[in-house]
Order: structure tokens, then sequence, then C-alpha cells
């Protein structure tokens, strides 16, 4: 008791959190000494063994901002440390900074998938959308000749979903590293020291000073990580075809009256009745032009899905799950470790 | 009537007070004839309940004491004050901030009126752009065949030439939005839900639990439930409320505070699409919309609809901003609650599994 008071005392006072977290301690000590001396007094020894197990936390807590002291130089030679950032000697960049420039950059990138989709399934919507008509004296015909491009709607449909969500993750991510930087250090993990000190907010205090460590840390180490993979990756001659590059254009440019098949000189409208059913119509060596384009997008199409795979399945999928599963795994470790685990499922059911 | 607010106390010291009191005494009085009926018996085991009763009484009594000073220092405690000392940007003081200073509970109610409204405004931007592409989608345009000069001839004796779409192809966009439109209805009832709770316990409701805890502590089989009452009333009076102050010290990156809620992305600005308004709710509307577009082609609809373009990667950022700030980090302060209930009445007698209260969280 008398060690633990005297290094209260030797507390340095020089910053102010600190001297909050001193105050809050010399309070939580005094409420301790009463509670063992009720328990001496009316020889309870649950009170005096409660009491005697509150100060080694309290202990704890003055070990941590010494810790802290210490360990924030440490902290930031992580964070600006050459393995974790992407211009080597750049002595203004720190693993945060890097972190969320690949995020940005990696947004960039889905965003312009994203705008590329858009143009595919507006061009090609568009083009689907036509149908010819003529109609004299209540009499007429109606034709889609443009017909076949709208099975290019669904997997368009499909593919904005999924990018978009794409775009969203890694925004929250970025917002997530945003956080971190700005308060990480400069305010959760003080705060949460000094929350630890007192009984009723121990849970409090362990939580932010775990979720200031794994948000200042993991998060971006996590970025990095998946960023670090990407690049070998793609260094790899294999790997080029999955690049998000030199994707094959799309001739989605439709008449739609023409439904003529290739090659066709008769008349504009092709007769199609039973009795003059060609099989081969319908077997790919008499199609229309318009079918022919539009067949000849969507396998270009499909031959780019794999250079959407990179950056749908590594940046946008991969990076920022393993950046939350290690911070919600820092979470549980180190709340633990602060004294109260607090159970974070619920936050790795989000990923 | 809430907590720190004039009338509270007199709730507070006319009602719960008494009902501790009147708990107290009650339970001293079943202890007392308890160690009596021992004594009495010559029967150790009910002495010995009774004297471990009687010093759990004056720990759960105590306890409430503690809290009580706990809830007044929250009143007093301005947290403009604690953003200073740890360096931090003091968000503006909201409008339940008394004399400047801002308690515990109003900054952690601010900032979750102010959640629930970043994730509305970021609910209007997502559906401004699904109804404005929806819109532009199922525009028909017809175009008569031998244009000469704007003028189809071939519409002059009948009715000839092709039909399309002009903005039909906003699918995969709509795709993308509308599971954003869905994730900003989660952002914005889940803080509602969140300040529903804080408003149910600053209305003075979990101090109910208090007297009910200290008489059931001390029942025999009761002690597990009567911890229960007293750490939630406990978890929920103060964690609660101060991780969700902690948030609002952040508000100014977390809710775009310092931006009037709204975030600052490239392209147009987002809060031109707050307008409820813009969209034709009368025919005549509409057909000046269809009127407008015949003569003067499909982007005057368009133009109606986005005057300075269209923002959807925006619209989604915003979203995802959203979803940070109203479920993911209200919902850490709920399971440090949680967790803190499980602590407390470890600490107050039996420990209480709730891990399936977390697995619904």
């Amino acid at each position: 008791m008398k060690l633990a008071l005297l290094i209260l005392l030797l507390m340095p006072l020089a910053f102010a959190w600190q001297g909050l977290a001193v105050a809050a301690m010399t309070t939580s000590v005094i409420i301790l000494a009463l509670i063992y001396m009720v328990g001496f007094g009316f020889g309870v020894n649950e009170l005096q063994m409660m009491a005697k197990e509150e100060m080694f936390q309290i202990i704890a807590v003055a070990v941590l901002i010494v810790a802290l002291t210490g360990t924030d130089g440490i902290l930031n030679a992580i964070s600006t440390s050459d393995a974790f950032i992407e211009t080597p000697g750049d002595t203004g960049a720190t693993m945060q900074s890097t972190a969320k420039d690949i995020a940005v950059r990696w947004r960039g990138e889905i965003t312009g998938l994203f705008t590329d989709i858009r143009n595919l399934d507006i061009a090609s919507s568009r083009e689907g959308s036509k149908g010819s008509q003529c109609n004299i004296a209540g009499m007429g015909y109606s034709v889609s000749g443009c017909g076949g491009y709208s099975m290019l709607a669904t997997p368009l449909s499909m593919a904005g979903g999924i990018v978009g969500f794409a775009i969203g993750e890694l925004s929250a991510i970025e917002r997530l590293i945003l956080v971190s930087e700005t308060y990480a250090l400069a305010f959760l993990l003080p705060f949460g020291i000094v929350l630890r000190t007192l009984k009723f907010t121990r849970g409090a205090g362990g939580l932010l000073i775990a979720l200031g460590i794994s948000l200042h840390i993991l998060l971006p180490a996590g970025i990095i990580f998946t960023d670090m993979l990407g690049q070998t990756f793609i260094a790899d001659e294999r790997a080029q075809e999955y690049l998000p590059q030199n994707y094959g254009t799309v001739d989605f440019d439709c008449n739609p009256g023409d439904t003529r098949p290739e090659g066709w000189a008769g008349n504009l409208i092709m007769p199609l009745s039973i009795a003059t059913f060609d099989p081969d119509l319908f077997s790919g060596q008499l199609m229309t032009n318009n079918e022919i384009n539009a067949i000849n997008g969507y396998t270009t199409m499909r031959e780019n899905i794999r250079k959407y795979l990179y950056s749908i399945l590594v940046l946008a999928t991969l990076g920022p799950v393993i950046s939350l599963m290690m911070v919600a795994g820092g979470i549980k470790a180190l709340t633990s470790i602060a004294g109260a685990e607090v159970d974070v499922s619920a936050i790795s059911r989000f990923v | 009537m809430m907590i720190c607010e004039a009338g509270f106390e007199s709730f507070f010291s006319g009602t719960i007070l008494p009902l501790v009191a009147f708990a107290s005494v009650g339970t001293s009085v079943i202890i007392a004839l308890a160690f009596m009926f021992g004594r009495a018996t010559s029967n150790p085991k009910v002495t010995v309940w009774a004297k471990t009763e009687i010093l759990q009484l004056v720990i759960s009594v105590a306890s409430i004491f503690i809290l009580i000073m706990t809830i007044n220092a929250f009143c007093v405690l301005n947290m403009a004050e604690i953003a200073g000392i740890f360096s931090q940007e003091i968000p503006d003081a909201p409008s339940c901030a008394s004399g400047g200073s801002v308690s515990v509970y109003c900054a952690a109610e601010t900032y979750l009126k102010d959640a629930a409204q970043y994730s509305h405004n970021a609910m209007s931007v997502v559906r401004y752009h699904l109804q404005g592409y929806t819109i532009l989608s199922f525009l028909n345009a017809f175009r008569c065949d031998f244009n000469t000069g704007g003028i189809g001839w071939g519409c002059l004796f009948g009715y000839s030439g092709a039909n399309q779409q002009p903005f039909g192809g906003y699918g995969a966009t709509i795709a993308a939005l509308n599971i954003f439109f869905n994730s900003t209805i989660i952002a914005f009832f889940t803080a509602m839900n969140f300040l529903f709770i804080l408003l149910f316990v600053q209305k003075g409701f979990v101090f109910i639990f208090l007297p009910l805890g200290v008489f059931l502590r001390a029942m025999p089989y009761m002690r597990g439930f009567g911890s229960l009452l007293i750490a939630v009333a406990m978890s929920f009076l103060t964690v609660y409320p101060l991780m969700l102050g902690v948030l609002w010290i952040m508000s100014d990156i977390l809710i775009d505070g310092n931006n009037n809620l709204t975030p600052i992305v490239s392209g147009p600005g987002l809060s031109q699409f707050y307008n409820e308004w813009i969209y034709p709710n009368e025919e005549s509307k509409a057909m000046a919309q269809s009127f407008g577009s015949a003569l003067s082609g499909p982007d005057y609809v368009e133009n109606t609809y986005f005057p300075q373009g269209e923002n959807a990667a925006g619209a989604i950022i915003f979203a995802a901003n959203a979803f940070v700030a109203a479920v993911f980090l209200p919902t850490v302060a709920l399971l440090t609650t949680i967790a803190s209930i499980a602590y407390l009445s470890r600490l107050y007698g039996e420990a209480i599994d709730l891990s399936k209260i977390t697995q619904l969280v």
C-alpha cells in the first residue's frame, strides 16, 4: 500500500491526462482504503481481499501509464517503420497515412470499375430498349431486334451491386483509419487508462485501451499486409490477366429493325414460321447481326470478369476482412489483458 | 424530466430513495427475524446465513450510494472540458448543454441524435439518387423515321419509328444503391434504437431495479437475479452513456459534425440531394417534364434532377460512413455495457452468462 502511494506521488503531473489519471487513482485508493478498514474492523475477509485485489489493479494502471509514456515512442516507431510505408525513407509517412493512401488508391480502382460497369450497363440497356414500329392505317408491325441485349442487364446489375458494396467497404475502412489517426493515441488510449482506474468503468476503460491500440496498429497493418500480398501477386507474370486493365471494347450499336441473320441479303423482315423453320438459325450459324453483337458483348464481359476479380476479391474484400478480423481479435485479447473481456463476436459478424 | 434535469431529484428522493430505504429496512427485518429464529432454535445454518446476508445488504446499499455519487458526478462533468484535456477539438455545444457544460448524459444523447440525423441524411441522398435513376430509367422516347431537321416524316401518315429508353441502363447503379439504401435504413433505426434505450435509462426506469435488487440479493436462491438487476442499473447508468459520450467527443470526424452532418466527397456536394420535393408528384409536373424532354431532348429530365451531375459513389461513401457512426461504434458501446453487466454481476454475486444476449446485438 505504501509503495503504491509512493508511486502515485512520484507520478509525473506535467501532462493533463496523466494528472487526471493520478486523480482517479488517488480517489480509488482512498475508497479501497476505506473498504479495507471496514473489512479489517468487522473482520470480513472478503472485503479485505477485494481491497487488496483492487490495489493490484491500481498498480497495473500505474504501470500502464508509465508503459504508455514509454511505449508511445515505440508505437510511433512501428508507425513510421520503413517496413510499413510505401516509400521507405519518407520521414513524414506513418503506418496510418500509408494505410489510408492504400485504401484511397484501392477505392479509386474500384470506383473506376464501377464507372466501367455503369457505362456498359447504360450502353447495353439503351440499345436493348430499342424497338422498331411501323403502323399505317391501323395496321403494322413492331419488332424488338435488340432484345438480345436484355440478357446483359442481370449480370451487370449483379456486378454493380458487388462493386458498389466494395466501394462501401473501403470507405468504411478509410473512415476507421481516419478515426484511428486522429483519436487512437491522443484520446482513446489515455482516456481508457483513466477509466480503467475505477471499478465501475473498468470494462469501458479496458475496451477503449484495446480499441485504441487495435485501431492504431492492427487496422492499418491489415491493410498494408494485404497490399503487400497483392503486390507480390501482381508481380508474377501469370497474374497479368487478372490485373484491372486492358478491358476489351464492347460493340453495343444496334439497329432495332434489323432482324436479318448475318450475311442475309433478303428482305428486311425475316419470315419465321413453322413451315420455313431453319434449325441453323438457332445453332449459331445464322444468327442476326444484333444477336451476334449481344453475344460478343456477353463473351467479352465474361472474359473481363477475371480482370475484376483481383480488385474485388483481394483489395475490396480480403483487405477489409483481414483488417477488421485483426481489430476484433485484438480487442478481444487486449480487453482480456486489461481486466474485463468484451465479447466482440457481434462486431465480427459485421465483417 | 430526465437525469440531471430539474425535477429529477424530487423524483429520485421522493420515489426511488424511499423505495430503497423500504427495501433495506424490510430486508433487515427479515434477516433479523431469521437470526433470532436461528438463535432460538440453535440452528447455526440460519444464523450464518443471516450474518452473511446483512453484509451483502450493506454492500448493496453502499453500491447504490456510490452509484448516486457517480451519477451526480456525470451530471456536473463537462465533456467539452474532457475533450480539451485530451487536446481534442471541442464539438459545438448541444441544446441540452446547461450553461455551456455538456454532461455525460447530454453528450451521449446528442451523439445518438446526430448519428440518427446523419444516417437519415445518408438515406435521403441514396433515396434521391434511386428515385432519380428510376424516373430516368422509365423515360421513353419515340423517334420517327426519316428525320429531317428534327421532323420525323415517318409519323406523318402513320406511326413509323423506333422507341427507346434513353436512360434505361441504371440497373447496375440501382442495384448498388439498393444495398446501401437498406444499410442506411438499418443505420437509422439502430441509432434510434440506441437512443430509445438511452432515453429509457435517463427517464429513470432502471432506478426501479435498485430497490428490487437490494431486496432480492438478500433472499435465498435470488442472489444472482438481484445482482443482475443492480448490475444492469449500474452499467446502463454509467458505462453506456459514458461510452456514447466518448463518441460525441469524436463526432467531428465520425459524423462530420463540423460540416453540418454531411461528408465532403469528390464530385457534386451531397447536401444538394436532401431536397425531398424536386420530383414531380402531380400529373401536370410530369407532363411538363415529358413535354420539356420532347422539345429539348432527354437531357432536360436529367438536368432537372441532377443539375450539377449525380454522385452515386459519394452516396455510397456517405452510407458506409453512416453505418460506421450509427451501427458499428454504438454497438461497441452496447457490447461494453453488456460486458460490464457480466463483470459487475460476477462481482456482486454469481456469474451470469450473457453470451446469448450478446448474440442478439
